[in-house]
């Protein structure tokens, strides 16, 4: 049988399924961020809070997703919205643990400098911190994501759908077909998420900063 | 705290603000406001189940012209777990399964009286009313290839248990663990296979007629056990409960369309093991999908 026949006879349903896919693996990763990024900042500055916090984020990593999503399910049920949650923690350790090396790692002469020149706290974050930590903080971000677009497929056992379906119905019906209409699509979608977040990142990097 | 805090922890409140809308704005939609416009049809991780809840969902969005959403690969307990949720409205369970697997009550082999206990547990505890059986027993089967079960002579369950510490078990995820599984059989035989693999039901079958395990933990209408050549083992001792397979739903879906009682009823006692092991052949054997297969079977048997 055609490796990619079930692709080319179901390109809605394997459309249709990628967008869930990307709508649970966007939210989760989007809102690592939004809540990854202040935390790896604030303990940049509480830098007793930095190891317990690193490490907490890291035993959730450890967690089996699946375990995780099971786990889950009496409190918060079965589909997106458990799947979401469970997502947003796994993005969570790359972003966090970036954001903080990326800061720490930011010369100190720089940060003198920068309030040499009088700059408040705020303005050494947004100016000069943040801009030169900016690639090591992009890299967790853009490993956090192609992972999460992974770990996304696993979200299928508890009915949140996404591409996961297509592989796992694939591997009990012996259809390489679907789970290969599964698996590259996914694997295609991580490689354009790393590099719009690639692009992103350029544009994100003041002028200065290019190489 | 210094003020630039008080304006990240803002943003970190915000998300966290979405997150929690997110996780408690879902739980409204489905039951409280009167009628639910989408039943859910729920799915175990196996090919029957696959097709089952495609019949479920014919007849449903067929006879009632309700729109259905269905959600398969859910294993036993996170199926149960979601229609306990109220997140998933109907499905098809196994009375034996009911019985050991999630009330975890010890065995019973009387067919009937099986059902009467999930069916008076069911609807107390949970508000999950089951339905009248369809007519097929999947139970878990001891499944070996023919030519190695002639070869060695073995026909029944306490002959293979002579045997058992040479031979490999190949068994799903689930069954190692149930108490209706690898540890209540074994000690029921009072026997120890040599080894215990875990597999992937859809991978079983073939692992079994390659001879890559000896034995298997099979579903008695599995399609596979005529197409390739493998025998069941004769249960004499009795040690695996009946399951015979019922729709059960949710009490407030029944409420909301009285119809769909009847509606699933139309089904009942209609198939038999060999009906069904002929439908899951077709999906199994015959490569083909089980929308199709449901949507043929109910139209040349006049239920849509």
């Amino acid at each position: 049988m055609d490796i990619f026949s079930y692709l080319l006879n179901n390109p809605d349903r394997v459309l249709d399924l990628a967008i869930e896919h990307m709508k649970l693996t966007g939210i989760a990763v989007s809102l690592a961020i939004v809540i990854g990024v202040p935390i790896g900042i604030f303990i940049t500055r509480y830098k007793k809070l930095a190891a317990p916090m690193l490490g907490l984020a890291s035993i959730v990593q450890t967690i089996p997703s699946l375990a995780l999503f099971g786990l889950l399910i009496p409190f918060l049920g079965i589909g997106a919205k458990p799947a979401i949650v469970v997502l947003f923690l796994y993005a969570l350790l790359p972003i966090i643990k970036n954001t903080y090396t990326g800061i720490v790692g930011v010369s100190p002469a720089t940060i003198d400098a920068g309030r040499g020149m009088g700059m408040t706290d705020m303005q050494i974050l947004r100016m000069v911190e943040l801009p030169l930590a900016l690639s090591v903080i992009m890299a967790g971000v853009r490993v956090s994501a192609v992972i999460n677009i992974g770990v996304t497929t696993i979200a299928a056992y508890i009915g949140a759908g996404g591409l996961g379906q297509l592989i796992f119905t694939g591997i009990q019906l012996h259809r390489n077909h679907m789970i290969l209409a599964g698996a590259i699509p996914a694997a295609l979608l991580a490689l354009l998420v790393d590099f719009l977040l690639g692009r992103i990142e350029l544009w994100l990097t003041p002028k200065g900063l290019h190489k | 705290m210094p003020k630039k805090w008080t304006k990240i922890l803002g943003v970190v409140l915000v998300g966290l603000l979405v997150m929690v809308s997110l996780t408690a704005c879902g739980g409204g939609g489905g039951a409280g406001d009167g009628k639910p416009d989408t039943i859910v049809v729920g799915g175990k991780t196996y090919s029957e189940q696959f097709l089952m809840a495609e019949i479920l969902s014919l007849l449903i969005e067929e006879n009632l012209g309700v729109k259905t959403d269905t959600k398969v690969n859910l294993g036993t307990s996170v199926l149960f777990e979601a229609m306990a949720a109220d997140e998933v409205d109907v499905c098809i369970e196994y009375t034996g399964t009911g019985l050991m697997a999630i009330l975890g009550k010890d065995l019973v082999t009387d067919p009937d009286e099986v059902y009467n206990i999930v069916a008076k547990e069911y609807e107390e505890q949970y508000g999950i009313k089951w339905l009248k059986p369809w007519g097929f027993n999947n139970t878990y089967a001891m499944v070996m290839r023919r030519d190695v079960a002639e070869e060695m002579n073995l026909s029944s369950i306490s002959e293979l248990a002579k045997v058992a510490d040479q031979l490999v078990l190949g068994s799903s995820h689930e069954f190692a663990e149930r108490a209706d599984g690898a540890p209540g059989l074994q000690e029921h035989y009072g026997f120890r296979f040599k080894e215990v693999v875990n597999m992937d039901p859809a991978l079983m079958y073939q692992a079994v007629a390659q001879g890559e395990v000896d034995v298997i933990s099979g579903f008695a209408t599995e399609g596979r056990i005529p197409a390739f050549d493998l025998v069941v083992l004769e249960d004499d001792q009795q040690f695996f409960p009946p399951y015979h397979a019922a729709p059960i739903v949710r009490k407030e879906i029944l409420e909301a369309y009285p119809e769909l009682e009847d509606v699933l009823n139309q089904l009942a006692d209609f198939f038999t093991d060999e009906s069904m092991a002929a439908l899951n052949a077709e999906i199994d054997v015959n490569g083909r999908e089980p929308d199709e297969v449901a949507r043929e079977f109910l139209t040349e048997n006049g239920f849509i």
